[in-house]
């Protein structure tokens, strides 16, 4: 088992040192010079090359690349050029936000998309299941940007129900917080509600044409129990499948609600931050991204092994 | 950073033809804001100052901001944002008020200038307190200086000039020593260069001074939320406290125009900045919501390249096109352009037509300062056909890949074609632009500038020989000579005069051909009294109070 987990702590590291070294070129790849988009009106050719020195962007790759690694391993890494303000700071400040955004969204989606799901496949060929699929067809086909800008012309400009922007944090007041991220998760949701309620309706029906449903039907269980507790139950695996796989989804979608709302989240922080080619904060989110998929990899592979010995023993023969 | 063209408006060929068709009729010579029939008025409202009678002490303020500010650090900060942020917590030695005149602020009286101009000296207040209670006086604003002049990375080095010493004589005089006469000190002390900044914070936090700024303010800094607002409180330390009605202000960066307005309608935020041509003429008729509007002093303008052939900061060297060689093909490009058809069609004619770069609005304006090359299609064809060039003119124009700059560009495309242009766009991502700019790879392209008070700031850099963004590659002997002699007479009227003739040289050659000047659109409600935005376009609201 030591030997297991060593070599897996060893692999880690190594994709982790691999994605360094492709974040470190990546943004060094996108066209445009970040002493340029730094200097903003004020860009003389004297102060270009104080800000390079400043940021140590006229020192050769290898030099930044090490540089940028070993403060990356004591865990700083570097100030926005633009704000002058610590990465790790600014991500610990944004990554709640896009993580509750998410949570919420995903919130609307299941409920939302569950409960038409199932109520599509029960009243099937019904107008209930014309109206479901319609709303489904509309959730799909409407972009987000489009669907925010809806929600605050009416609901928060109209009816003065929900505020159009801003952000709250849980602990000063979770009230506000709540009301705050009401319609953002609303719109995120959306799309993903519509895969949902699509994934649930042809699942739910599969499952409500099968011998077991029939046999439970025949054993006498009232019409609730037989969809909840074995059509609904059975039909789950699917879409728990489905909203995994749409998690990504997800969280590109909240790039572009948390700008419409103006959300402080990770996704509009990384944005700005590729527009005005500041460094060291695409370096800093990227690298924290890819250091939280190695870690979930690395907890789901240790829980296989714990569960199934085999692997175990693989892993200690290679 | 540079401005990108703002203000979307749909544009179709049939209103560009009726627009060209109105525009030969009307003469530009010189430049009126607007042309007839081009819907509602712009007229200048600068907003009132507080009425007391109304507004009542407390509450707080939230202002959607187009962008994000950079750094909160007067020595380094480069965006334009950061004024409008800075303003509340940072006063300066002078301001302007809204007839961009100079006025003192943390200093008592303009500035002494010796005979020969090489002295300037400013007597300070006393009695005054930054932030975090240390005494502010002449010492400080040494302090200050000497950070804005020995910070490598500090765009406040030119902008203050030759200056050779700076000496704090007793508490309440600084005494500048200048090694040749420069003019526009004063107005970039009104600045950021003229932020004082508390001495003790300097010195806790170094570099680090914008994370946590401390200055002489009404109000001081309080939270920075990256890439989302900025707060500021009510400072008891400053020395006109009681005049200060609000309890504090969030700066909330809200990028998309459309919903900077939406956030003013439903109330969540009480101040706007830089709305859309498009959202401007609705919200001006809307119950409860003042639109503020002011010629802005940038501009926004087409730069050819005529002899950045290596890159900004190296020798010049031939182009070789017909148009880098030849004024003549530049002044019938001058000559294709309708100013007044595009602000018209693509603007509702909100923005102004700009000629020239220094605005209507300007200390510095003259008759000659606002002349214009009228609209000639026929005289454009001939002029070229004169000067040897083919007909139709094949022209390559770099524009950033926004929506609203492309609509301006593609009107353009459309207009210039009558005078023998043939226009090819080619749209790149903005930090692209820059790199490309620089570098010299581009024919022509479209950037503006924000504006300074004083000309020197919106010319010299741009067309003098050397300039830091001459990006053009231009170089003229004579004119570099009427921009120094400007630069360093202490007499206004004969500046004035020098900047015209400067203006008359600059359409000579036509190194930038200027398009429009944009007017500050700020929204304001109604539930706010005090408000106010001045042609410098910072947003005035640190004496602003909540009526509601």
């Amino acid at each position: 088992m030591r030997t297991y987990l060593l070599n897996r702590l060893w692999q880690s590291a190594l994709t982790l040192l691999l994605a360094s070294i492709v974040v470190f070129l990546g943004v060094r790849a996108l066209p445009g010079d970040p002493a340029l988009a730094f200097a903003g009106e004020e860009r003389d050719p004297e102060s270009l090359a104080a800000i390079r020195a400043r940021f140590g962007f006229d020192q050769p790759l290898l030099v930044q690349f090490w540089k940028f690694l070993t403060a990356a391993l004591s865990g700083d890494l570097g100030d926005s050029t633009r704000t002058g303000i610590p990465v790790t700071s600014m991500i610990g400040s944004a990554l709640p936000v896009t993580i509750q955004l998410s949570v919420f969204a995903l919130l609307v989606a299941v409920l939302v998309g569950g409960a038409t799901g199932v109520l599509a496949a029960v009243r099937r060929g019904r107008p209930a299941e014309w109206f479901a699929n319609a709303v489904a067809l509309i959730g799909l086909s409407v972009p987000n940007f489009w669907l925010g800008l809806i929600a605050i012309i009416y609901l928060a400009v109209g009816f003065g129900w929900f505020p159009a922007s801003g952000f709250v944090p849980f602990t000063v007041d979770p009230v506000a917080n709540l009301h705050h991220l009401v319609l953002p998760a609303l719109v995120l949701g959306s799309g993903l509600a519509a895969v949902v309620m699509r994934q649930t309706r042809s699942a739910m029906l599969e499952s409500l044409g099968a011998d077991y449903i029939r046999t439970a039907r025949a054993k006498g269980l009232s019409p609730r129990a037989v969809v909840g507790s074995h059509a609904l139950r059975n039909s789950l695996v699917v879409v728990v499948t489905i909203v995994g796989l749409q998690l990504g989804a997800l969280i590109s979608g909240a790039v572009v609600t948390e700008r419409i709302f103006a959300l402080p989240g990770f996704g509009k922080m990384t944005v700005d931050a590729v527009f005005q080619r500041d460094y060291p904060v695409i370096q800093g989110v990227v690298l924290v991204t890819a250091s939280a998929y190695v870690l979930i990899n690395f907890l789901v592979d240790l829980a296989y092994s714990l569960i199934d010995p085999r692997i175990r023993v693989t892993g200690a023969a290679s | 950073m540079p401005l990108r063209a703002v203000g979307p408006s749909r544009t179709s060929l049939g209103a560009v033809a009726a627009a060209l068709a109105a525009a030969l009729l009307v003469a530009c010579s010189p430049v009126q804001s607007t042309a007839p029939n081009a819907g509602a008025p712009s007229t200048d409202s600068f907003g009132t100052p507080v009425d007391t009678a109304k507004a009542k002490p407390g509450g707080t303020l939230t202002i959607a901001l187009s962008a994000e500010p950079d750094q909160l650090d007067p020595s380094l900060s480069r965006s334009l944002y950061t004024r409008y942020v800075m303003h509340t917590m940072c006063e300066k030695l002078y301001d302007v008020d809204q007839d961009t005149k100079i006025v003192p602020q943390l200093a008592t009286a303009l500035p002494q200038v010796s005979a020969d101009g090489l002295t300037v000296t400013i007597p300070v207040r006393e009695n005054v307190r930054f932030a975090d209670g240390t005494p502010f006086d002449a010492a400080a604003v040494k302090t200050t200086f000497d950070r804005n002049l020995t910070t490598a990375t500090s765009p406040r080095r030119s902008e203050l000039g030759p200056i050779t010493k700076v000496e704090a004589t007793n508490p309440t005089t600084v005494v500048v020593t200048l090694s040749k006469p420069f003019a526009p000190l004063t107005a970039a002390l009104a600045d950021r260069a003229g932020m004082i900044m508390s001495p003790t914070a300097l010195q806790a936090l170094g570099e680090k001074f914008g994370t946590a700024p401390v200055c002489v303010g009404p109000f001081k800094f309080a939270k920075r939320v990256p890439a989302n607002s900025i707060e500021v409180v009510k400072d008891p330390n400053y020395y006109a406290a009681d005049k200060v009605l609000l309890d504090s202000i969030t700066y909330r960066i809200i990028t998309d125009a459309g919903i900077r307005a939406a956030n003013l309608r439903s109330g969540d935020a009480q101040v706007a900045d830089t709305l859309s041509t498009q959202d401007a003429p609705a919200l001006r008729g809307e119950q409860g919501i003042q639109v503020l509007e002011s010629n802005s002093l940038g501009y926004q303008a087409l730069t050819i390249n005529i002899g950045n052939v290596a890159g900004l900061g190296q020798p010049l060297g031939d182009k070789g096109t017909p148009i880098a060689k030849d004024p003549r093909v530049r002044k019938a490009f001058e000559l294709a352009l309708d100013r007044e058809g595009l602000v018209r069609t693509v603007f509702g004619g909100i923005h102004s037509p700009a000629c020239s770069p220094i605005s209507p609005d300007s200390e510095f304006t003259s008759p000659a300062a606002q002349a214009c090359t009228p609209h000639d299609p026929a005289a454009a064809k001939a002029l070229l056909a004169e000067a040897g060039a083919p007909v139709p003119y094949p022209l390559t124009v770099t524009v950033t890949n926004a929506p609203d700059a492309l609509r301006l560009m593609q009107a353009l495309q459309a207009t210039v074609a009558e005078g023998g242009f043939q226009l090819t766009l080619q749209p790149v991502e903005y930090s692209s632009l820059l790199d490309q700019q620089d570098r010299g790879e581009f024919e022509m392209l479209q950037l503006g500038w924000s504006g300074r008070i004083d000309p020197d700031a919106n010319i010299t850099n741009f067309v003098g020989t050397g300039g830091g963004q001459n990006v053009a590659g231009f170089s003229d002997p004579a004119l570099d000579a009427l921009l120094t002699s400007a630069r360093t007479s202490t007499d206004q009227a004969e500046r004035v005069r020098l900047y015209g003739e400067a203006v008359t040289k600059l359409q000579e050659a036509d190194p930038i051909v200027y398009l429009y000047r944009q007017r500050n659109l700020t929204g304001v409600a109604a539930s706010v009294s005090g408000v106010q935005v001045f042609p410098d376009g910072v947003i005035r609201v640190a004496f602003a109070g909540r009526t509601s």
